[in-house]
């Protein structure tokens, strides 16, 4: 009998939290609804100009201007293209260089001063993810000039909050007792390093740059819009002079790039991890 | 026991031969350092191409301070704290708001039609949901914005629009990668007796990674906030646009005053992303 009324209080109980679950979810629901019919209003109703957009028809119409490929432009890509993956991969890898310090001040089981040197990494890895790549370029670009070094100091920039976040959690999951095993036959705190904590670290950071790489050219193929050459410049031209299949010529091959840059980034990874 | 005395035994008959330790081996030793050295030789030959002026780059650190001490140090306060502004940052907040619940909608069909477990074609469907979540994903949040201008005009509609393919690509590849990672004993379960694709969907599926989703959910609003912040350079409406002004302005003091907005609001929804994503963690 004791059992039973156990038990029976456990289902009152459980039948009370769902009830106040469902009560928490149906407010969290209204609120949702409430606040997408508020920024519906706000946002598209609102702030629209509705006369310019005119009827669907002529929303069609612009669209349609899209369609096609300017097949004479397509010669005039390689260059651009070539020019930003390079910028891709020399942002990533100076990225890498930059992340470094940050990597070590950035995992609480290495960092020299926890104190100090950790909120002075965790900050920079927040500055670097949270102001996005075209504010860099545009900074970059007033600091060293028009070019594709703007372009490849925003994309370093932006690059190491990403990478060094990813790698100072790994390092923090690392398995201590390669470490205690070389030291225990007597290795430097350098052999240390290339031999007990590398191996641990670099496939997922070789994982990560590659990803990041990926994206990196996802970003530096629009930095042209900012003066830092490349796909975007190409990009900015043909819209600036109202060549919309020049515009849709030009995303293809940002499309082909991007696919070619996962491709890569596949197979690297399946080599490497 | 047995094991250590075998190891001493035979250590004690064989002596180590005297060679050195090496992590790679001969045929894959040569294809590391070949990748290396390839590596090297593009990266070398990018710099050549781009013309990248290198006694520039090592000067500019000094550059870059004074640019930032001279030009941009105090930051004006007074101008982000004006009105005007604050009610940017409200619009940018809708905006990233709508662009993740609309992009969300739409990138949970094509998660389940990009899955290549669950896809109800593997032939037709699969690809097709594939290619359009990847060209979501490939085209640059601002050339969606610039797009939608062109074709709507200037306003935050262009900007939910552009945040809505933005999250389409980056909440779709991670919806499908989770529906790809679940179990599939209860999809096999529900089939046997009888289930349609969509009740299968619904109670073999969808309670496997309701707690994903809803993670990836809040981390997608994160995302499109910080994409958000910047679709108005290009006049699809919000603070970017703020910003854009005050750059062409020159006013240094207002732009880095605008910057360190960025960051602190960046900082606050990061901090609610994590603490909401915690409480759905816990909640499983």
């Amino acid at each position: 009998m004791a059992t039973a009324q156990a038990t029976a209080d456990q289902v009152e109980r459980i039948i009370a939290a769902r009830s106040k679950t469902k009560i928490v979810r149906l407010l969290i629901f209204v609120v949702v609804l409430a606040l997408v019919f508020l920024s519906v209003k706000t946002t598209i109703v609102d702030d629209t100009d509705w006369a310019r957009i005119g009827s669907v028809w002529n929303v069609l119409e612009s669209i349609g201007q899209f369609i096609g490929i300017n097949w004479s432009l397509v010669p005039n890509l390689w260059q651009p293209a070539l020019e930003t993956i390079m910028v891709a991969t020399l942002g990533t890898l100076l990225g890498v260089v930059v992340c470094i310090p940050a990597i070590w001040f950035g995992a609480l089981n290495i960092t020299p001063f926890a104190p100090i040197t950790y909120p002075i990494a965790r900050l920079m890895m927040t500055l670097s993810r949270s102001i996005h790549e075209i504010v860099w370029a545009l900074f970059f670009v007033a600091a060293v000039g028009l070019g594709a070094l703007a372009g490849v100091l925003a994309i370093a920039v932006r690059s190491v909050g990403f990478i060094a976040k990813m790698t100072a959690e790994a390092i923090e999951d690392l398995d201590p007792r390669p470490v205690e095993a070389i030291r225990a036959v007597g290795g430097s705190e350098f052999q240390v390093f290339i031999y007990a904590i590398l191996p641990q670290v670099l496939p997922v950071m070789v994982g990560v740059i590659v990803f990041e790489w990926e994206i990196n050219i996802r970003r530096s193929s629009i930095l042209g819009l900012v003066g830092a050459g490349g796909l975007g410049l190409v990009f900015f031209r043909q819209l600036n002079t109202f060549n919309y299949p020049g515009v849709t010529t030009v995303i293809l091959a940002i499309l082909v790039l991007i696919l070619f840059g996962e491709m890569v980034s596949y197979y690297v990874r399946k080599a490497i991890i | 026991m047995a094991v250590s005395t075998a190891t001493q035994a035979s250590s004690d008959t064989k002596p180590a031969p005297p060679r050195e330790w090496r992590r790679f081996k001969f045929p894959e030793s040569l294809y590391r350092w070949g990748g290396v050295l390839l590596a090297l030789v593009f990266v070398s030959y990018s710099i050549i191409y781009l013309n990248i002026p290198l006694d520039r780059f090592f000067n500019m650190f000094g550059r870059v301070g004074q640019l930032v001490a001279d030009r941009y140090y105090p930051p004006e306060i007074d101008y982000v704290l004006e009105p005007d502004y604050l009610a940017s940052v409200f619009d940018t907040i809708q905006m990233s708001y709508l662009g993740a619940l609309f992009g969300m909608l739409m990138a949970v069909p094509l998660g389940w039609f990009g899955s290549y477990n669950m896809t109800p074609s593997r032939r037709f469907v699969y690809p097709v949901a594939r290619l359009v979540t990847m060209s979501a994903r490939a085209v640059h949040e601002t050339i969606w914005a610039i797009l939608f201008v062109t074709i709507l005009g200037f306003g935050m509609m262009a900007g939910v629009l552009a945040l809505t393919m933005f999250c389409i690509g980056f909440a779709g590849k991670l919806f499908a990668e989770e529906i790809e990672a679940i179990d599939m004993g209860p999809v096999e379960a529900l089939r046997a007796t009888g289930a349609s694709e969509l009740n299968v969907m619904a109670y073999a599926v969808f309670p496997q990674v309701r707690v994903a989703f809803t993670g990836i959910g809040i981390y997608t609003w994160d995302v499109a906030f910080r994409a958000a912040t910047v679709v108005g350079f290009f006049g699809a409406g919000g603070m970017g646009w703020y910003l854009k002004r005050n750059i062409l302005q020159i006013e240094t003091y207002r732009v880095s005053a605008i910057l360190v907005s960025i960051i602190v609001l960046v900082l606050i929804a990061e901090g609610i992303s994590a603490w909401a994503r915690a409480r759905v963690a816990k909640a499983k």
